[in-house]
């Protein structure tokens, strides 16, 4: 019940960040020089309509009723309608934010799958070839720009190679499985599609591994030194005393206590990614939230810069929370508190 | 025999060089029997029993041999080793506070040697953790296996450290400092439960040590360490009461008696050398009050006293060359008289 609490706890202190959060974007957004009316009626519109356009969209009123407004409407679901796509900002979002959240689950896969054994790999046999060979290609993963990296993978697994696919999210041709969570993959094996799913997995493949290059650099340095430091502690050796095998030592008792740090970092990129990648998205043509955002900037599309704004933030604040509570399943000193 | 080490000579890299930290360590322990190794702290004491857990650190060096039950555990591969650590050698560390996994459960630290060694079924193992928990006198065993180390007093720690260690009846036990980091009451409870143990297991037990106190509540027999060499070997009794190298002297001398108005406590000047900056004769020349010529140009070798007592100093190489002299001339005397 503990444990309950202390998620209902994090829970409501959520509110006051998400308000600081809407109030800040809300008033930066719109002292911001730009008239969304006139960018909305087009460059040719005379003064009478765009000063009809001022009325019907409220940007008359004082900007505290203005965001009351904007927050009522949120409240109940409604995040205005895109001056861009003239569509409600909702229906956008939930048109992109799936296929972000499809990547990065992907890319975030690949990291823990070859990260973490790659650093803890890396510690055990700390100073010799293979943490010599980790230690390169964590770098060449970290200094790599993603929108270079990515557009080497187009010219030889796409263009030369031909056997990937180098764009979108689905072979032309192939119609979207029905939309359950939006995420293409997902919604194929909930619906039992495979030539759907087969598309949509071959696709995550180029842009995931490019996402994916950074972090798992990253990731496994973070768990090099991290193991390195918990391998020296007193109850490894003990470990090492009862008869336990060098793997079962790694991975039954040092991994989990050297996963802290790891957590930490997986939270904050996993955190960063939702937000989006603009440039792998561009290069793989992925139309994902980080693209969207970019358009939304771009034609000052200030409802929907308010949306994905706010949706970044609370997804950022959900996997802290998430990661808070991995802390205290990892480790039974933290007590809920 | 239980174990017998031969010669054991340990060089580890410090600094990007080798320096020796054991010298030509040899002693034995018999079955059933409890031996002391005593000295202050980096006269090899710990690594002597990490040389015969092989728990030592990568680069190590290790020449000699160590005998396990007639197997020499220098010899083994890491398998053997993984079947041997745990089973029939078993190891208690200094500080219980960070030996056991924080992370773990108490119930599953003391299971995972029966998993690694025996072939009991799970449920067979639980009821062997929660026997192996009462055995080491621990209160509320059932609700005990649940806990985390952090929940549990330094004492019980130890207790489960005990547990673990004795958790595969091990043919030889080694506690290195196992009541060092404890509170003088806990102490107490931990020696008496090691005694009781012994009787029951019969097996040989190494006890590593700087206090001499503990030494005369459980060991049978003492081995005093210094610079990585055994300088006196005798029974408990014989090492108190005819201590014969200045270094076991310097030691004894150094425990506060009760019932004596004595101000000062005797004390050893100096400290141990570091292992790269050792003497080249005796190695404790330089902090001995009877120190001559000899001791610091040559090693004195190991004098035998008795057959249990042996020790390493020029003194008694003296000693026993006027004996020798004399029983001698004596004998001469004597044909000169037929």
């Amino acid at each position: 019940m503990d444990a309950l609490r202390y998620i209902i706890k994090r829970i409501l202190l959520m509110i006051p960040i998400l308000f600081g959060i809407s109030v800040l974007t809300f008033f930066i957004s719109n002292t911001i020089p730009g008239d969304p009316a006139r960018l909305a009626a087009g460059p040719h519109a005379d003064a009478k309509i765009i000063e009809e356009l001022q009325e019907k969209m409220g940007l008359n009123d004082p900007l505290y009723v203005q965001y009351g407004r904007y927050m009522k409407n949120l409240v109940q679901g409604d995040l205005g309608t895109s001056n861009y796509s003239h569509q409600p900002v909702m229906e956008d979002i939930k048109q992109y934010f799936p296929a972000t959240l499809e990547l990065t689950l992907f890319s975030m896969f690949i990291t823990i799958l070859i990260g973490i054994p790659l650093g803890v790999i890396s510690a055990s046999k700390k100073d010799k070839l293979a943490d010599q060979f980790a230690r390169v290609m964590a770098l060449i993963g970290v200094a790599m720009p993603a929108f270079w990296l990515g557009i080497i993978f187009l010219l030889f697994f796409y263009l030369q190679l031909g056997i990937l696919p180098g764009s979108g999210r689905l072979d032309t041709g192939l119609a979207p499985p029905e939309s359950i969570t939006g995420m293409y993959t997902i919604d194929a094996l909930l619906t039992g599609n495979w030539a759907v799913f087969n598309s949509a997995i071959i696709h995550l493949i180029l842009p995931g591994i490019t996402q994916a290059a950074v972090t798992i650099g990253m990731i496994t340095r973070m768990t090099r030194s991290s193991m390195l430091e918990v391998l020296n502690s007193d109850y490894i050796r003990t470990a090492f005393a009862k008869g336990g095998s060098q793997n079962r030592v790694l991975y039954g008792h040092a991994l989990r206590n050297g996963m802290m740090p790891i957590l930490t970092l997986l939270g904050m990129t996993f955190g960063h990614s939702l937000g989006g990648s603009v440039l792998v998205e561009s290069v793989f043509s992925w139309p994902g939230l980080g693209r969207y955002a970019v358009n939304a900037i771009t034609y000052l599309d200030f409802p929907a810069v308010m949306a994905v704004t706010i949706l970044i933030a609370v997804l950022f604040i959900t996997v802290n929370l998430l990661i808070d509570i991995l802390y205290q399943v990892v480790d039974p000193r933290l007590n809920y508190d | 025999m239980l174990l017998e080490l031969q010669n054991v000579c340990l060089e580890l890299k410090r600094n990007h060089k080798y320096v020796k930290i054991l010298d030509e360590v040899s002693f034995q322990v018999n079955q059933g029997e409890t031996v002391g190794i005593v000295g202050e702290s980096g006269c090899g004491k710990s690594m002597t029993a990490l040389s015969i857990m092989r728990l030592l650190p990568e680069k190590a060096k290790l020449k000699g041999t160590i005998k396990l039950e007639d197997e020499d555990v220098t010899k083994f591969s890491k398998k053997a080793l993984e079947k041997v650590r745990g089973n029939k050698l078993s190891m208690i560390f200094q500080d219980p506070l960070t030996s056991l996994n924080p992370l773990h459960t108490v119930g599953k630290q003391i299971e995972e040697t029966l998993m690694l060694h025996t072939d009991l079924t799970k449920s067979q193992r639980k009821q062997r953790v929660v026997e192996l928990l009462r055995e080491v006198g621990l209160p509320r065993a059932e609700e005990l296996v649940h806990e985390y180390p952090h929940q549990l007093s330094g004492g019980m720690r130890q207790r489960i450290m005990i547990a673990i260690a004795m958790a595969c009846n091990p043919s030889l036990l080694i506690c290195d400092e196992p009541t060092t980091a404890l509170d003088v009451t806990v102490q107490a409870q931990i020696l008496e439960l090691m005694n009781s143990l012994k009787k029951m297991n019969e097996m040989g037990i190494i006890m590593i040590t700087h206090d001499l106190g503990v030494v005369a509540e459980v060991c049978d027999r003492v081995i005093v360490m210094y610079a990585g060499k055994v300088v006196e070997q005798a029974g408990v009794k014989e090492l108190f009461q005819n201590p014969k190298h200045p270094y076991t002297k310097g030691l004894i001398e150094s425990i506060p008696k009760l019932g004596e108005r004595k101000q000062i406590l005797g004390s050893i000047p100096g400290t141990v050398p570091a292992p790269d900056k050792l003497p080249s004769g005796c190695k404790f020349a330089d902090r001995c009050s009877y120190a001559m010529d000899t001791c610091r140009r040559k090693m004195p070798p190991m004098v035998h006293i008795t057959n249990e007592h042996s020790a390493s100093c020029w003194l008694l190489e003296e000693e026993e060359g006027e004996q020798f002299v004399t029983s001698g001339s004596k004998r001469i005397e004597t044909t000169l008289h037929h």
